[in-house]
């Protein structure tokens, strides 16, 4: 009805002004105002000012907002698949993520706009250690303490409690002040996060163990994109694809150079033994067979598994000629 | 101006007195079985889960969530209650009116204030819709659209209660009824807004809400007009409604106000007068610092909702008469000291500045205590100070007396120490698990040890009282929340800071402009609303000018208390007067000189941040983080 009003985008997120991500979004909306020209308001509404995840998402639904950018947690809460990039221990370097997100992007991309949601683009928080007030070693030393879980994520309630952790689900928004009253003791996050929520005064024991690395991405309602002329769009997703890369680019150089930071400023760095860290691999390899179905959906575990060994292959065989 | 819950204190419940076994009788009835049987729930689910994972070594999955799910239930059904018995918090100016008016007014307000409530009840059903097609899933399997149902159903309820009180004939009634309207005309007519009806419609809300229209319809009305204008479907109310349930803390504010109704209904206030008397009854005018004490131990247990001055005022005012202070220094302490304990733990708008502000509450009560000393200690001193020019007798003191006082109380003196030792000994995982113990400890001493409350006939009865309070105080929190998401969307925080740093160079002078922004707030609003309507606009201006965010929770909390005490209409002014049956002029003169005396206070500490940063940096470097 309203044809000759302006377009408008309002992008929710989480993240805290003055951090990369934040930056990265800022970019993106003012390549996009570049693009697209008068006629579009494009805001961008950072700091969790507008909830969680969870909350956010339902002001898409309801048309309160039209865009996000969402971790994987609120990623997954569109569609499952994305925690198949997510399953604990299944990567152990940026490259093994990049090369199994290429293949599998155009899969999950289908799958989530489906429910509602076109991806502009996929992006990076770090990897995702355990900080805790006391330091935790091995997988049981982490059973003894309140593990902060995101509230309204049952799946992953699920499979920390699958692993025997101790899980309080609670909105993100109050995981500092619930490491204060000591309504959680530990909190897996990245350590760009954790630095900038000052996190590991709270909780300044991190368990050197990569769990996985953090995925991202911004989605837009399909029903707005669809309001963009269809000339513009290529050049927007072009714009956004670009933040994204560079965001990528930023958090894999910034990841452990926050970790220096926080080492300066008091965080103990709880380093592991070739037997802790075998018995951290070999629990969560334990668990996987659970992930399949539930927590990821069947198809996509095993494509994720197939490459991740197929990349693997390539690594450890001896150098050969090329071609096969 | 002010607002008061008008204070048919007469207990919600008993307007079942009418006509037991008629069908309004039983819809009555199920109205606070509802209510008594969330309250329930909300108190055992956490006690299952705490004593479940303590001594069965595992707790109940999804405790908490329900919890939370619930507090939405608690907020729309004690609403509903605070309707049914004219608890709707609004401004009292009708009393101010000529009596012939008051009719005509009352329908006025009362049409549209359904209208606004039909209008809620439109958009919370599209929510409702769109949440049934999304398919999310609460808790325990159940779906998250049935546990938003309430919200329509609730608002429908609030609705029909305006409509059904806004006159005696049918008459009246049926004018009520066309506001009934306002939502149809709203949605039939999109191109509506191009034609210059915000501004009016605005100016109409605020007309009607000085005429007394329930606060909540005023709030939620400008927040469904804005959203309106701007286009935004208006289901972004009831969104911002169900945020009620994602938060940890709000499922401990109802039942903190229940442990404190137990307790004040109950002999704790007679036990703690009786201990203060044998201890301080000695020192000149100590019968103030009595009084003082007790309404300042009470006040944060309350929700520092002027309960304190309708439930012990009856008990304190007469014993100062007695002893002969005059008339006027007894209405005016008791006034005065209703709010008093305002920033004490476990006072409720503590609580939820922290929650609105996302900062550690322990922070702030700890920032607190200087100042609320310095506060009680003000009001304390003037009064004895009035009690000992008027020779008033004093009781000697007694070590056998002071000490059988002491055994009496023991348990209502350890009723802080035990919640405060239950979290941190980190026992209760969190404020809601403290909570639920701290109903079941007032309901043990109330009702085993002391015997004062027979259980299964008062416990009912004080929770149907409190669902009343809290859902008045509730729905509006809920309302208003869509109101400062408004803001957000609209970025007008950022603006708002941008515009004050280019007009206010000086800290001082807008420490100064702070004061006398938050005393008007004070004076026109109640302290929750104030708290979400204000703190998000002043909270990152404080930050601009390097104040820190806990001395800003206090100069805010002190603004406010001060606030209950603003004439013309100041909350606790009103209570007093209805409580008390004194004209409103007589409750003024009483409490002017407390009212200046703690516009002072607040000044100091406003101006000496060290007053409240001293122990914080104490606490700090005691236990660092
Ligand atoms: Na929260
Ligand atoms: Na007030």
């Amino acid at each position: 009805a309203q044809t000759n009003d302006p377009i408008r985008i309002r992008i929710g997120t989480v993240v805290p002004k003055n951090s990369a991500w934040h930056d990265t979004l800022e970019y993106f909306r003012q390549e996009w105002l570049r693009t697209l020209g008068p006629g579009f308001d494009i805001r961008l509404i950072s700091g969790g000012q507008l909830g969680d995840e969870d909350a956010m998402l339902l002001k898409v639904r309801t048309g309160q907002i039209e865009a996000v950018g969402l971790s994987s947690i609120g990623l997954s809460r569109i569609d499952r698949s994305v925690s198949c990039l997510q399953i604990p221990l299944m990567f152990d370097s940026w490259e093994e993520l990049d090369r199994v997100r290429d293949r599998l992007a155009p899969q999950i991309e289908r799958r989530i706009e489906v429910r509602g949601y076109k991806v502009l683009n996929w992006v990076d928080g770090g990897w995702v250690y355990a900080f805790s007030k006391q330091p935790a070693a091995t997988p049981s030393e982490l059973r003894k303490l309140k593990l902060f879980t995101s509230a309204g994520d049952a799946e992953t309630e699920r499979l920390y409690k699958g692993f025997g952790f101790n899980v309080v689900p609670l909105p993100i928004t109050d995981a500092l002040t619930s490491l204060q009253t000591g309504a959680i003791e530990a909190i897996p996050t990245v350590p760009l996060f954790a630095q900038i929520q000052g996190l590991y005064k709270r909780a300044p024991h991190m368990t050197d163990v990569r769990w996985t690395p953090l995925i991202g991405g911004t989605v837009i309602d399909v029903k707005v994109w669809e309001r963009i002329p269809a000339e513009k769009r290529p050049a927007l997703i072009d714009a956004a694809h670009k933040a994204g890369d560079k965001l990528r680019a930023n958090i894999r150089r910034l990841d452990p150079v926050s970790i220096q930071e926080m080492q300066k400023r008091g965080l103990n760095v709880v380093t592991l033994d070739v037997a802790a860290r075998a018995s951290w691999q070999r629990q969560a390899e334990q668990a996987w067979p659970r992930l399949r179905g539930e927590y990821c959906p069947a198809d996509l575990f095993d494509a994720v598994r197939a490459l991740r060994e197929e990349l693997r292959g390539q690594r450890t065989a001896p150098a050969r000629p090329t071609g096969r | 101006m002010a607002i008061t819950q008008s204070t048919t204190i007469a207990v919600a419940g008993s307007t079942l007195d009418d006509e037991p076994g008629t069908a309004r009788a039983f819809w009555l009835a199920t109205e606070n079985r509802l209510s008594v049987a969330i309250l329930a729930a909300m108190t055992l689910l956490p006690l299952a889960e705490l004593t479940g994972r303590t001594w069965f070594g595992r707790g109940i999955p999804g405790a908490f969530v329900v919890t939370q799910q619930l507090t939405l239930w608690i907020a729309l059904a004690g609403a509903a209650l605070a309707a049914r018995s004219e608890r709707l918090l609004a401004l009292s100016t009708p009393l101010l009116m000529p009596e012939r008016w008051r009719a005509r007014v009352r329908i006025l307000t009362s049409a549209v204030g359904a209208g606004i409530a039909a209008s809620l009840v439109v958009a919370s059903l599209d929510l409702v819709r769109i949440e049934r097609a999304a398919g999310e899933t609460a808790a325990w399997g159940i779906p998250e659209w049935l546990v938003l149902a309430i919200l329509p159903v609730g608002f429908a309820a609030i609705g029909a209660r305006l409509v059904w009180r806004a006159a005696t004939d049918a008459r009246g009634r049926g004018l009520a009824a066309l506001g009934l309207l306002l939502p149809v005309l709203f949605a039939s007519a999109p191109g509506l807004k191009e034609t210059g009806v915000v501004p009016i419609a605005a100016l109409a809300l605020v007309i009607v809400t000085g005429l007394g229209m329930p606060i909540f319809a005023a709030i939620g009305g400008a927040a469904l007009l804005m959203y309106w204008a701007d286009g935004t479907p208006i289901n972004a109310v009831p969104v911002e409604t169900y945020r009620l349930t994602t938060s940890e803390l709000l499922p401990a504010i109802p039942l903190f106000a229940l442990s404190g109704y137990i307790l004040a209904e109950g002999g704790a206030s007679a036990r703690l007068t009786r201990l203060l008397t044998a201890l301080f009854g000695w020192l000149p005018g100590g019968l103030a610092i009595v009084v003082t004490g007790v309404l300042a131990f009470f006040t944060p247990l309350t929700g520092a909702s002027g309960v304190t001055i309708v439930s012990m005022g009856g008990l304190l005012g007469p014993v100062l008469v007695q002893a002969r202070y005059s008339e006027r220094s007894a209405l005016g302490l008791v006034t005065v000291a209703g709010s008093i304990g305002l920033l004490f733990f476990p006072s409720l708008p503590v609580f939820l500045y922290g929650f609105y502000t996302n900062q550690p509450f322990e922070r702030l009560f700890i920032g607190g205590l200087l100042p609320g000393i310095l506060l009680v200690a003000v009001v304390a001193g003037y009064a004895a100070v009035q009690g000992w020019r008027g020779g008033t007798p004093r009781t000697p003191f007694r070590a056998r007396e002071a000490a059988a006082a002491i055994w009496l109380a023991k348990w209502d003196l350890a009723f802080p120490i035990v919640l405060l030792g239950s979290i941190a000994g980190g026992w209760a995982s969190g404020l809601l698990e403290a909570a639920a113990l701290s109903v079941a400890y007032a309901a043990l001493i109330e009702c085993l040890i002391h015997q004062k409350l027979r259980a299964a006939r008062d416990l009912p009865r004080l929770a149907v009282e409190c669902a009343t309070l809290v859902g008045g105080f509730l729905i509006i929190l809920s309302v208003a929340l869509a109101f400062t998401n408004y803001l957000i969307l609209a970025d007008l925080p950022t603006r708002a800071v941008d515009w004050v740093q280019f007009h206010i160079t000086s800290r001082a002078v807008f420490l100064l402009a702070l004061n006398l922004l938050l005393l008007v707030a004070g004076a026109l609003m109640d302290i929750y609303s104030a708290t979400v309507v204000v703190v998000p606009l002043v909270a990152p201006m404080a930050a601009a000018y390097g104040i820190d965010p806990v001395h800003l929770c206090i100069i805010f909390l002190a603004n406010m208390e001060l606030g209950y005490l603003t004439p013309p209409m100041g909350e606790n002014l009103f209570l007093s007067a209805y409580r008390f049956n004194r004209p409103l002029a007589e409750v003024y003169r009483s409490t002017l000189p407390y009212t200046v005396m703690i516009a002072i206070a607040v000044l100091l500490i406003s101006f000496m941040p060290d007053l409240t940063l001293w122990l914080v940096r104490w606490y700090d470097a005691r236990f660092p983080s």
